[in-house]
């Protein structure tokens, strides 16, 4: 058991980063290696509470650092600390586990919390106030905006010290936990000064699903390249096949990244994010607009009508009838679909996206939700502690129950079945993107969805043109890149 | 109506059966959408993924007993029934004495606040119930301190005081109506008979106005009972959201499956109510709007 | 002393309803303005005055002009069609001698007591491009020819919502105008028909005069509920998409207001709405003035 979960860890650091993994999980204060901080893990699972009390020490010197009063009482933090989390496809439940699990295991702590589907609708009245949850979890690239709103506003609690403590009963850091790059990127630090402000937690690979029966049954192969998309759209289209499909306009985020990373290189993507002057005008980002121009002709005609938040699984359920091969997504929409019924034969499929170039870079969006304190949260320390807890492996076990999975040594490996299959996606040479568009201020009539994003609609149905989208693209970057933060 | 038609024209029987065609097709396009709704609400889950249009395979009444009880429907049902009930008091006790003197004394200020209640026809609760969430949090802020405890939000009664305050407009402006159309010999002959104002106002001039309430109460009702912006705003806590709120987390959201056999039943159980109502009411309704209610 | 007693009794009438219109809508509503004037996210504390500027940026933005567009749009179509047949039906069923009168009354009305997340389920079921009700009996006619999407197509998708709102709406005013139409003397009617005058001539002559009060008043209805209804039903059906092509004003509101920390900005979008429905209802009023005609 402890040996396969040494070997796990090493596995699934390698697989994400490769290289890089190695740097990373050697940082640790304690000196020690990333395997020997696993085995640490697995001892302290079974034994919380001895791990408990080195770690409240731990926990009050930090706390008298700080200005908040909670902790000085006892050995460890008391209080209520109000917990918020959105309700996504893995349920409620997990989360009323992982707030029991931790008010058993920090006596004279009480948890409430608040879960919902409609999370902003249900928090945002008393935040307006003033009354904060402490702890949020919500992702960026919601509806909603919530969490952009709050990294527009300067109102995060920057939570770099939280990378640096030790992950309740456990000796490893929180920083040493997390794999590699899910830290470094311009979602967890929107600001570029070095400061996380939001830390990541759940995650999936993005990229296209697809009917892998359906491939079997014609004897199709996956399309590596763009121009093996195109041809298969063309083969697909004499069997009254659309190539290409998606849930929402939204959806296009995870998409245009990867796609902009695949064609630009790093560093340019990087530019791009920042809206860089005339980065829009390189070759590289006319690819891109030319790939998805050219995607809209092969998309399903009626994906439009049902692009929205009501009709969004008719898209989906587009790609269970056989009736388009493509859509980009996310893991979670095995859950979303369970119910639905499929064509004979349906099997997921999952793919990176093809290569601009033959033999060029594909890459995977790693699409992963973020958990933050906002500014007015009143229990900041022991909220944090409560952070900390979420990288502990009794609660990734929790919530791997429910088939989250967060961005935690050793994770991917305890996964079974259909979920092994989007997570080994990095094993085959995709490449991991996770940024996304920089922070600015509210520029008031510009967001970046409806500038980016939701013109693909008009795309499909042709009331816009390659050369009005990008257009606005340009003119509402150049806003945006007057508002960027800093 | 009691009148018979005596000219036809060239053709009467087409006329005729133009007419009642017309009458039918709509009648179809209302009552089949509204059927439908019922039908879903017994289909199973996966069924919501198909045609919409199809037979239910089976009876799944099931749907019902998990909205009622998985999904809350119950308890936000008695809140519901509370805050509208509690609504509706409200604004007939508040709003009938407010028209009848507005419609019918004559003194300084009248003239503002008949162009201000006019006025305010057009403020949209969209846009105010932010607003009148801070101001209430700042009662609460300012009771904390004083009084240690807060009493303005999470309040099922202020929530019924903003939805009987934000229908003022539109009440006094359908009941001065009526009241305006009223002769004024049914006042001076009970002033004669030494009736002062107030028995008079309610013993004399308010059952005339039977009707006009019940149409009052009518919309009103279907107003507050669908009602969810400012409820979902002014009632935070979890165990206080009423009927339509609570649909709300039934609803389709990214990122999750839908129950969409709880969501139908959900519907049809925020539905039924208001069609009962209306069923009971209907008559009263027509008759209300005759009285002059509604003639501007 | 019984000037006294009148002027109490008119206090402790209207105080009740006048403290509370001014507690929770007056002052809301002056908060509103108040808030236009500024730049806020909406949850911080920072407020910076910033004067006209927000109206200033609206009039720059292309995508508030869409929403006024369709607003204006909506207010127009939905009026007349509704203005139309709801005036044509009541006069039918309060006119013609008609078996089931009182059945037919009932259910025109009843999508008026729907709540929007139900009409929005129905239309969305209707509106289906490939199962939908809708394209399925137009391709009796048409054949199977391409879909119409009906809320995918930017061209279509705010006539499609029109339709939605409509088919809510009819019931209601038909009920009004019935209500007023059975205020008119049965008298005129029969001396008209003496003289010879036709059902046609006889609506345009006597009905249309004598409810003309009516009319006039269900205009500013007509204003005022397309504005909120066409919010709630773009809310709830498309959510402005594709690409905003079915915004309408208070969608666009909320969107900036609640998801693009642009409170203020969204604020000035709600008074730009107040004051333009206040705006349209005067004119509509003063220029539908007639002579009273009392019967």
């Amino acid at each position: 058991m402890k040996f396969k979960k040494v070997l796990c860890i090493l596995t699934a650091a390698m697989m994400v980063f490769g290289a890089t993994a190695c740097g990373g999980g050697g940082n640790t204060d304690s000196g020690t290696g990333t395997p020997d901080a696993g085995t640490e893990d697995t001892g302290s699972a079974e034994d919380e509470s001895a791990g408990q009390d080195a770690d409240a020490g731990n926990e009050e010197a930090d706390a008298g650092a700080e200005t908040e009063t909670d902790a000085g009482e006892s050995a460890g933090l008391t209080g209520t600390l109000k917990v918020a989390a959105v309700e996504t496809a893995y349920g409620a439940d997990m989360w009323k586990d992982v707030c029991a699990a931790f008010e058993s295991s920090h006596e004279g702590v009480t948890i409430e919390l608040t879960v919902d589907k409609k999370l902003e609708d249900v928090i945002t009245p008393e935040m307006k106030s003033g009354v904060y949850p402490d702890v949020i979890l919500r992702a960026v690239g919601a509806e909603s905006g919530l969490t952009e709103t709050f990294v527009k506003d300067n109102n995060l609690v920057d939570l770099t010290d939280v990378l640096a403590m030790t992950v309740p009963g456990e000796s490893v850091t929180v920083g040493d936990k997390i794999l590699p790059g899910f830290v470094e990127n311009s979602i967890c630090n929107p600001y570029g000064d070095g400061k996380t402000y939001l830390m990541p937690m759940f995650y999936g690979p993005c990229g296209l699903f697809f009917d892998q029966g359906l491939f079997t049954a014609k004897g199709w192969t996956v399309p590596e390249t763009w121009d093996e998309m195109w041809e298969l759209g063309e083969t697909a289209r004499a069997e009254g096949i659309a190539l290409f499909t998606y849930p929402t306009a939204g959806y296009f985020d995870a998409f245009f990244y990867a796609l902009l990373h695949e064609s630009m290189g790093n560093d340019k993507f990087q530019e791009a994010l920042r809206y860089g002057e005339g980065i829009w005008d390189t070759p590289e980002a006319q690819t891109v607009f030319d790939i998805i121009e050219k995607l809209a002709s092969y998309t399903e005609s009626t994906t439009p009508a049902n692009a929205n938040d009501n009709d969004f699984q008719k898209n989906q359920q587009l790609i269970l009838d056989d009736k388009a091969l493509f859509m980009p997504n996310g893991n979670w929409v095995i859950g979303e679909m369970a119910e639905a019924p499929r064509a004979e034969g349906f099997e997921w499929g999952f793919t990176a996206l093809p290569a601009v170039t033959a033999g060029g870079e594909r890459a995977s969006y790693s699409f992963f939700e973020q958990v933050w304190m906002p500014v007015g949260a009143e229990n900041q320390d022991l909220g944090k502690e409560f952070i900390a807890f979420l990288y502990s492996d009794a609660a990734a076990e929790i919530f791997a129950k429910s088939g989250a999975v967060q961005p935690i040594q050793g994770m991917t490996d305890k996964l079974d079945g259909d979920n092994k299959l989007y997570y080994s996606i990095y094993d085959n040479g995709a490449v991991a993107v996770m940024d996304a568009f920089a922070a600015t201020d509210a520029v008031e009539g510009v967001t970046t969805r409806a500038t980016f994003f939701d013109p693909v609609n008009s795309l499909v149905t042709g009331d816009k043109t390659k050369e009005d989208w990008v257009n606005q693209i340009k003119t509402d970057s150049d806003a945006l890149r007057a508002a960027l933060k800093e | 109506m009691k009148r018979e038609n005596r000219e036809f024209g060239a053709s009467p029987g087409i006329v005729k059966f133009f007419i009642y065609l017309v009458l039918a097709l709509l009648a179809v396009t209302i009552l089949v959408p509204v059927a439908w709704v019922f039908v879903a609400s017994i289909k199973e889950n996966a069924e919501f993924y198909r045609n919409p249009w199809t037979i239910p395979q089976g009876f799944h009444y099931q749907n019902f007993v998990d909205a009622w009880q998985t999904a809350n429907m119950g308890e936000y049902m008695l809140k519901s029934v509370l805050v509208t009930a509690m609504a509706l008091a409200l604004l007939v006790v508040i709003a009938l004495p407010a028209s009848y003197v507005l419609a019918r004394f004559k003194f300084k200020s009248r003239g503002l606040w008949n162009a201000l209640f006019m006025g305010g026809l057009f403020i949209n609760v969209n846009y105010i119930v932010v607003p009148i969430f801070l101001m209430l949090n700042n009662g609460d802020i300012f009771l904390r301190k004083a009084t240690g405890s807060p009493f303005f939000l999470n309040n099922l009664f202020i929530l019924s005081l903003v939805y009987a305050s934000t229908a003022l407009p539109f009440t006094i402006y359908l009941l001065s109506g009526y009241f305006k159309s009223l002769a004024r010999d049914y006042e001076e002959a009970a002033y004669v008979d030494g009736a002062g104002y107030t028995y008079t106002m309610v013993r004399v001039i308010i059952p005339m106005a039977r009707p006009s309430v019940v149409t009052v109460i009518l919309f009103n009702f279907l107003a507050f009972w669908n009602e969810y912006i400012i409820s979902m705003t002014l009632l935070t806590r979890q165990e206080l959201k009423t009927l339509p709120v609570g649909l709300m987390n039934l609803m389709a959201a990214q990122k999750s499956a839908v129950q969409y056999g709880q969501l139908y039943a959900g519907l049809v159980i925020v539905m039924l109510p208001t069609l009962i109502l209306y069923m009971c009411v209907q008559k009263k309704l027509t008759q209300g709007m005759t009285m002059g209610g509604l003639k501007g | 002393m019984k000037k006294k007693r009148r002027s109490g009794f008119i206090i402790a009438c209207t105080a009740p309803a006048v403290i509370l219109f001014v507690i929770f809508m007056i002052i809301p509503t002056i908060d509103v303005f108040r808030m236009s004037l500024y730049k806020w996210g909406g949850y911080t504390a920072e407020k910076t005055f910033v004067g006209f500027e927000n109206f200033k940026k609206l009039s720059q933005n292309p995508k508030f002009y869409q929403a006024f567009q369709n607003s204006v749009l909506l207010i127009v179509i939905v009026t007349l069609v509704t203005f139309c047949l709801s005036l044509v039906f009541a006069s039918i069923l309060s006119r013609e001698k008609i078996k089931g009168q009182n059945f037919f009354r009932i259910v025109f009305y009843i999508p008026n007591i729907l709540s929007v997340v139900v009409i929005s389920a129905i239309f969305s079921a209707i509106y289906d491009p490939n199962q939908g009700l809708l394209n399925s009996v137009l391709n009796l006619f048409r054949g199977n020819k391409e879909p119409i999407l009906w809320l995918g197509s930017q061209k279509l998708v705010i006539y499609s919502v029109a339709i939605a709102m409509v088919w809510q709406a009819v019931g209601y005013y038909m009920v009004m105008y019935m209500a007023s139409m059975s205020n008119v003397p049965e008298s005129l009617y029969e001396s008209a028909s003496l003289e010879g005058a036709g059902r046609i001539s006889q609506f345009f002559s006597i009905t249309l005069p004598l409810v003309w009060t009516n009319i006039r008043t269900t205009l500013t209805f007509f204003i005022i509920s397309t504005i909120n209804m066409s919010f709630l039903m773009v809310k709830a059906m498309t959510n402005g998409g594709p690409d905003g092509a079915s915004n309408v004003f208070l969608s666009y509101m909320y969107q900036e207001a609640y998801t693009n920390s642009s409170y203020g900005y969204g604020m000035a979008i709600g008074v730009t709405v107040f004051v333009f429905s206040f705006a349209l209802a005067g004119i509509l009023n003063a220029v539908t003035r007639r002579e009273e005609i009392e019967f």
